[in-house]
C-alpha cells in the first residue's frame, strides 16, 4: 500500500490553483466548532425529485446534468453538504451557482476536487461534458 | 506516471493487444493515457493508490465485443478486470487487485431491456445503476419497486454480484438476480437457468433452470463476464410504516438485536435492518471536529454529546413494514407493544399509503448521501469495511463489540459500527474513516484491518465481501481442511480460465505472484 499525499494527479496549472484555493477555503471552515451543516433553503428538494432532475428538459446539457451530478449536487447530498461548509449554501447545489465557468466545470470533472472523484471519458464523454459545463455556466461570469 | 503494462508480457504484446482491442471497440472505447487511467483510481485508495493502478481500459458496448475481447485477452496473455461501473466504494471501486491489469468497464453496457409489469421482474445490463432503474420506472409510471443500497451510484449488477444490501423486502441483491447471461473466460457465451434454453418462453420467473444451477459460481469470483441478469422487483404494495428506534446505552445491543433478529426471522419485519452507533449517524451530518478535534479516538464522552445533540441513541435502527394497510397497521401495533415499554417513549411512525409522496414511503430511493462520511476527519476521506457474519445472537454480538470497541481506541482510530441483521445472521459491520493523504493515519487503518480479520477468524466469524487489498487475508481465513474451498476454487478457475485472464486475485482466486 502506498501513502503518498497531495493531488493525485499532474493537473494544469490552473486547476492546481483551483484546487489549492479550494482546499485551503475548505480548511478554514472545517476547522471550527460549528453546528453540525445545514443544508440551505431551497436545498430540501425532495430525493425522489432530485433523482428526476431534469428529466424531460429541452437542453441535453440540464438532462445530462440531472443524470451524472444531481444525485450528488442537488438537494440534501453529499456534494451539498460538503460545499455548503465553504461557501454561501445558497449557492452549495452546482446549478444555482452564478459563478461557474465552463473550463472550470470541465477541469473539476476530469481532475476530481477534495472529495469528489474524478469523471471517465467513458462514463461522460468529452462532448456530453461540454454540454454539462455549458450549461452550469449559463448564469456565470461572461 | 510511468507507464503500467500487465505483467509477463512485453510492451511490444501489450502494444498488440490495445490495438486489438481498438479493432474491436473503436479507439473511443479504449484509454491508456496517464490523465485517462487516473479517473479509474479508487477515490477511497489509502494513499495515492497506484500500487492498484490499471495499464487501460477498454469499453465495450455489446456481449458480441465482450467476446471478442476475451478472445484477444487470451491470445496475449493479457488479464482483464470487469467492473459494472466501477464503483464499488470502499472495496476498491474500479482498481484491479493486481496492478496492470486492463480494466473491462461495462457502463457503456446500460440498456433496461425489458421490464414484465405484471410479474414484477427486469431483464437488464451491467451498466445501469440504480439512478438508471429507477428514472426508468418511474418515466413510465411503472408501479414497481427496487431496493438500493447505501451508496446507489453503482451498477444494480454489480452490487447483487458482490452480495450488496439494501434495506426493503428485496434488499439481499443476490437473492433477487433470476437468470443471467455470462461470458466465460474462453469467450463462450451461456445463459443460465431457463434462460439455456434458445428458445425459452422466459427466463426471469424460475432461477433454477435443469441440473446444477451455476448462477452463485458467478458470485463474487473470476469465472466470467456478466453481461445481463434478471432482476425481481417489488410489487408497490397498500401501505408501508418506517419508525427510527433509539436504543439509549451500549448495553441495549443484546435485548435489541435479539428481539430484532426474532422479528426478521419471523418475517413480521422483512428487511435487513441497520443497528449503528453514534459516529455512524452524526458522520453523515457533520464532521468530527465538531465534536472532537483532539488525538487517539473519539472519547465516549463526544458520543455522548451526539446523542443528545442529534436526538439518536447509543444504537439506532430504522424498522420498515411493508404490505396490505391491515397487515402493516396490525404489525404497528406489534412493534408498539415490543417496544415502547422498554424504550419508555411512543414510537413514531411515518405512514404512506398508494398515492402519497415517495419520499415518505420506505420503498428504496437511490441515494449518495451515506457517501458523506468520508468528510469525516476532512481532507480526501475514504472508508474501508470489515464486516465478519456473525450467528444472531445479542449477547455474543454485544461482548464483541466491546472488544472491537477497545481495539479501535487501542489503536487510535474512531469506533464506528453498525449491525446488519439479516434472517439468521448479523454482519457486524465496522467501518474505518479515514483521510487518505495522513500516512500515519493510513498506517493505523491497515494495521486495525488486518486485526480485524485475525480476531474474527480466531472466533469462527469470517467477512462476507472483500477490498482488493486483503482478498487473499480474508479468503485465508476459511482454512478448513487446509484451506480446502481456496483449492477448490483454483481448480475450477484453472480449469475455465487456464491463461488466468479474467481478474486474477479476485476473491483470493487465481491470485498470481508479483
Amino acid at each position: 500500500m502506498s501513502a503518498s499525499s497531495g493531488v493525485k494527479c499532474r493537473p494544469s496549472r490552473m486547476v492546481a490553483a483551483w484546487l489549492l484555493l479550494a482546499t485551503m477555503v475548505a480548511g478554514c471552515a472545517e476547522g471550527g466548532q460549528q453546528a453540525p451543516a445545514k443544508a440551505p433553503d431551497g436545498a430540501r428538494m425532495p430525493q425522489s425529485q432530485v433523482v428526476m432532475f431534469g428529466a424531460g428538459s429541452a437542453d441535453a446539457g440540464e438532462r445530462l446534468y440531472g443524470q451524472e451530478c444531481a444525485f450528488c449536487h442537488a438537494g440534501r447530498n453529499t456534494g451539498t453538504i460538503m460545499l455548503g461548509r465553504r461557501m454561501d449554501p445558497a449557492q452549495a447545489e452546482l446549478h444555482k451557482r452564478t459563478d461557474l465557468d465552463a473550463d472550470y466545470v470541465k477541469a473539476v470533472v476530469r481532475n476530481g476536487l477534495v472529495n469528489m472523484p474524478p469523471f471517465s471519458k467513458i462514463e461522460l464523454t468529452d462532448e456530453e461534458l461540454d454540454k454539462v459545463a455549458t450549461w452550469l455556466a449559463r448564469k456565470g461570469p461572461r | 506516471m510511468a507507464a503500467v503494462i500487465p505483467r509477463r508480457i512485453s510492451p511490444a504484446a501489450f502494444g498488440k493487444a490495445l490495438a486489438a482491442f481498438r479493432a474491436i471497440v473503436g479507439s473511443q472505447g479504449v484509454l491508456d493515457s496517464d490523465e485517462d487511467r487516473q479517473t479509474y483510481i479508487d477515490p477511497y485508495a489509502m494513499g495515492d493508490g497506484l500500487d492498484h493502478d490499471c495499464s487501460a481500459i477498454v469499453a465495450p458496448a455489446t456481449t458480441e465485443e465482450v467476446r471478442a475481447l476475451v478472445r484477444v485477452a487470451n491470445e496475449f496473455k493479457v488479464p482483464l478486470w470487469p467492473v459494472s461501473r466501477g464503483k464499488n466504494l470502499g472495496y476498491g471501486a474500479a482498481s484491479p487487485a493486481e496492478r496492470g491489469n486492463v480494466i473491462l468497464d461495462l457502463s457503456r453496457m446500460n440498456r433496461v431491456i425489458d421490464v414484465d409489469v405484471k410479474q414484477a421482474h427486469c431483464l437488464i445490463e451491467p451498466g445501469v445503476s440504480f439512478f438508471d432503474l429507477y428514472r426508468h420506472l418511474a418515466e413510465k409510471k411503472i408501479p414497481l419497486w427496487m431496493s438500493t443500497p447505501g451508496n446507489s451510484w453503482g451498477s444494480v449488477i454489480g452490487n447483487a454480484l458482490d452480495r450488496g444490501i439494501g434495506y426493503t423486502p428485496y434488499g439481499d441483491h443476490c437473492e433477487q438476480i433470476c437468470g443471467m447471461e455470462v461470458v466465460l473466460p474462453d469467450g463462450d457465451l451461456v445463459r443460465t437457468g431457463m434462460g439455456a434454453m434458445a428458445q425459452s418462453a422466459g427466463w426471469q420467473h424460475y432461477k433454477y433452470g435443469y441440473g446444477p444451477a451455476w448462477d452463485q459460481m458467478f458470485f463474487q469470483s473470476n469465472f466470467g463476464v456478466v453481461t445481463k441478469a434478471g432482476l425481481w422487483l417489488q410489487p408497490e404494495p397498500e401501505m408501508t410504516a418506517k419508525v427510527e428506534l433509539a436504543f439509549p446505552k451500549f448495553e441495549d445491543a443484546e435485548w435489541a438485536i435479539d428481539l430484532l433478529a426474532d422479528l426478521r426471522r419471523r418475517d413480521v419485519i422483512q428487511h435487513n435492518i441497520v443497528f449503528g452507533s453514534p459516529v455512524r449517524a452524526a458522520s453523515v451530518v457533520s464532521q468530527r471536529a465538531e465534536w472532537y478535534d483532539g488525538p487517539g479516538a473519539i472519547p465516549d464522552s463526544a458520543c455522548e454529546a451526539m446523542i443528545k445533540k442529534l436526538g439518536i441513541g447509543w444504537w439506532n435502527a430504522k424498522v420498515s413494514l411493508f404490505g396490505h394497510a391491515a397487515t402493516v397497521k396490525a404489525q404497528v401495533e406489534i412493534l408498539r407493544a415490543l417496544f415502547e415499554p422498554r424504550i419508555g417513549k411512543p414510537l413514531n411512525f411515518e405512514l404512506w399509503e398508494q398515492g402519497d409522496a415517495p419520499d415518505k414511503s420506505a420503498r428504496g430511493i437511490p441515494t449518495t448521501v451515506g457517501l458523506q462520511s468520508v468528510n469525516w476527519y476532512g481532507g480526501r476521506g475514504g472508508h474501508l469495511s470489515f464486516a465478519p457474519v456473525m450467528p444472531s445472537d445479542g449477547k455474543l454480538i454485544l461482548d464483541y463489540a466491546r472488544k472491537i470497541k477497545a481495539y479501535y481506541e487501542q489503536v487510535g482510530q474512531d469506533y464506528y459500527a453498525s449491525f446488519t441483521i439479516g434472517r439468521r445472521h448479523v454482519n457486524n459491520v465496522s467501518l474505518i474513516l479515514y483521510d487518505r493523504d495522513d500516512p500515519a493515519m493510513v498506517t493505523r487503518v491497515d494495521k486495525l484491518y488486518r486485526h480485524l480479520v485475525t480476531e474474527a477468524a480466531s472466533h469462527g466469524f469470517g467477512e462476507y465481501r472483500g477490498h482488493i487489498s486483503y482478498m487473499d487475508a480474508v479468503a485465508d481465513t476459511f482454512d478448513f481442511n487446509d484451506h480446502a474451498l481456496r483449492r477448490l476454487n483454483d481448480k475450477v478457475k484453472a480449469c475455465l480460465d487456464p491463461n488466468n485472464i479474467i481478474a486474477p486475485g479476485r476473491n483470493g482466486i487465481g491470485t498470481r505472484p508479483a
